[in-house]
């Protein structure tokens, strides 16, 4: 909460006998003035800086100093991030002490690079970075962190682009490392903490780039990349959290349903379709056991009612292209965002409704995009459009409007009945 | 606030310890490839020094880079991307230079007269390949002749080849005409 907002508004909880004024100064001594906070950056500052001038100078100089002081220069550095760190968790300042261990993990894989830069030695597989990988999955177990549990996943994306692209392998001990080492951290947060869901996103996105750059290489077709993606998916329906759990879904449904976007709008040319088409028993039959796990998961952790996500996941690209595989993938859209809508107002979230909303309001433009525009002028298809859409937006906010409005009032109305000597608010405010 | 616990810490130091032994060993590496190595004369394109302004490195062409097709030894066609190895054969004297005879997708033993360098299919054309040895990039030091700036010039690149597969670039020499 911030100190502007404490200072503006308690004078009137105050008034309204809500809190005393003892009450208010110790609320106020709780969150100190954010003055105090930006002189405390300053120090921060001045060593960013000057850390960067002595940057400046060694990266100026670098091809000509000799290679022991580059050799020991790397090292040194590494050695005094580390002994940073530890010195500022020793103190208890575990925002820098952890900070200062990041940064000592990555120079410690910027040495690795610029030593074989120095030998202008070769490398043929990925072994080299992998220890970079290692170290920092080791790393993130040490210490109880959200960055430090960022940063493996993070240097795993980087060594896996590298090294598909430059070299031309798929590192799957790097993908292993992510998926079970870093996995496995975020899974089972320290006790006492729930697992993060910033870190479970970046998690899914990590793992989802990684399968992307598998197709990628291995020039398979591109909807393989749904049966990595869905196990992510998955894996989510088993976490114990569920907060967690659709934070790591998130990436695999956003994939998914750009997919079937995309298909909505171009499927219909069967040159297209036809690059989708992986053979169909061996798709089906992986895709079949990726559902099974799921719906496994959902069953166990009673999120059967999110069920309805996997309609994106319709192999739509098995009908011949053309028309029918257009409208078949409309339908499903539409299908999908009924359900969002449906499960939104069963548990009256507010969020969900939006979303819901949205997703409806697209399906809409891509029917009306796909099926109108061949047979209507141009500027009566933008009018006619403009107002459906319109029309559409309007009843769906009232839909929202009435449905959250019903929702206070039962909950309101249970909480007063039983408290009939509740003061009334005060008129003024 | 949970401070690091004594085991915490010998922790972090053997993890910080193998680090800096992992760096030294790359440098290692480095020396023993120079010091164990097969070392060859690889021919170039004339360079280009115009990056050197901007980059600490330059781009090396090697003559390598480019074989007819028929120099393919391969069940299957080349594929891009595909890993090779690349027979290289010098001419006795110290100071010839290799050429590559053979391209092969499997590991090769090299006779005398002869070095395997691993590359990468980079693009196929109709009678030839083209390869990438990942030596392209050379860092010149500040002390190479590269440095005193004549436009284009003609170099050989000594490269070691370590028992074990590792290369490296040792140094490059201008061609004396």
């Amino acid at each position: 909460m911030s100190r502007n907002f404490l200072e503006t508004e308690t004078p009137a909880w105050v008034a309204e006998g809500l809190i005393t004024e003892a009450q208010r100064e110790r609320l106020l001594a709780r969150y100190p003035s954010e003055a105090v906070q930006a002189v405390g950056l300053l120090p921060l500052l001045g060593s960013i800086l000057v850390g960067l001038s002595a940057l400046s100078v060694v990266a100026a100089n670098w091809q000509s100093l000799p290679t022991p002081v580059r050799l020991g220069l790397l090292l040194g550095s590494l050695l005094a991030a580390y002994a940073g760190g530890e010195y500022f968790l020793h103190r208890g300042n575990r925002r820098v002490g952890h900070g200062l261990l990041g940064l000592g993990l990555v120079i410690f894989g910027a040495s690795i690079i610029l030593t074989s830069q120095l030998y202008q030695l070769v490398g043929y597989d990925v072994s080299g970075l992998l220890a970079w990988v290692v170290v920092g999955v080791l790393l993130s177990y040490l210490y109880d962190s959200q960055a430090l549990t960022l940063l493996p996943i993070i240097i795993g994306v980087a060594v896996q682009t590298y090294c598909t692209q430059a070299l031309g392998v798929f590192s799957y001990a790097t993908l292993g490392l992510v998926a079970l080492g870093s996995g496995w951290r975020w899974w089972r947060p320290a006790a006492g903490r729930e697992p993060d869901t910033l870190v479970a996103s970046l998690l899914a996105l990590s793992l989802l780039w990684q399968a992307a750059l598998w197709v990628a290489l291995s020039h398979a077709k591109i909807t393989w990349f749904f049966i990595p993606a869905m196990l992510v998916y998955a894996a989510g329906d088993w976490h114990p959290n569920r907060a967690a759990g659709r934070a790591l879904q998130g990436p695999p449904l956003v994939a998914a349903y750009l997919f079937a976007l995309g298909l909505a709008l171009f499927g219909e040319t069967d040159q297209y379709a036809g690059l989708l088409r992986p053979p169909v028993l061996a798709y089906l039959g992986a895709l079949a056991a990726v559902l099974a796990l799921s719906v496994a998961g959902k069953r166990a952790r009673g999120t059967l009612a999110s069920l309805p996500d996997w309609l994106l996941l319709l192999p739509g690209f098995y009908l011949p292209g053309g028309l029918p595989l257009a409208v078949a993938t409309l339908v499903v859209l539409y299908a999908h965002a009924g359900s969002v809508l449906t499960r939104a107002h069963r548990a009256g979230e507010a969020e969900q409704l939006t979303l819901g909303t949205v997703l409806f309001v697209v399906a809409t433009m891509v029917a009306y995009f796909k099926l109108t525009w061949a047979f209507l002028d141009k500027s009566l298809f933008f009018l006619i459009g403009g107002v459906l859409l319109l029309s559409l937006s309007w009843y769906l906010r009232r839909r929202n409007a009435q449905r959250l409005a019903a929702g206070v009032a039962t909950v309101t109305g249970g909480a007063v009945a039983p408290e009939p000597n509740s003061r009334p608010p005060a008129a003024n405010s | 606030m949970r401070r690091p616990t004594p085991s915490h810490r010998l922790l972090l130091r053997l993890l910080v310890a193998a680090q800096v032994l992992y760096v030294l060993g790359v440098a290692g590496a480095g020396y023993a490839t120079t010091a164990y190595g097969q070392h060859i004369w690889l021919a170039t394109q004339p360079v280009d020094l115009h990056g050197l302004q901007y980059e600490s490195f330059v781009r090396l062409r090697y003559t390598a880079a480019e074989v007819p097709l028929t120099a393919w030894r391969g069940p299957t066609p080349p594929q891009r991307r595909q890993a090779v190895y690349v027979l290289l054969t010098t001419a006795p004297g110290p100071d010839s230079l290799a050429t590559a005879t053979g391209v092969y997708d499997h590991e090769l033993k090299p006779a005398a007269g002869q070095a395997v360098l691993r590359g990468w299919v980079t693009e196929v054309y109709n009678r030839s390949l083209s390869l990438r040895y990942n030596l392209e990039r050379y860092y010149v030091p500040g002390d190479s002749p590269l440095r005193l700036g004549k436009t284009s010039p003609a170099v050989r690149v000594r490269v070691s080849v370590a028992p074990w597969g590792q290369a490296r670039i040792e140094r490059v020499e201008l061609l004396k005409k």
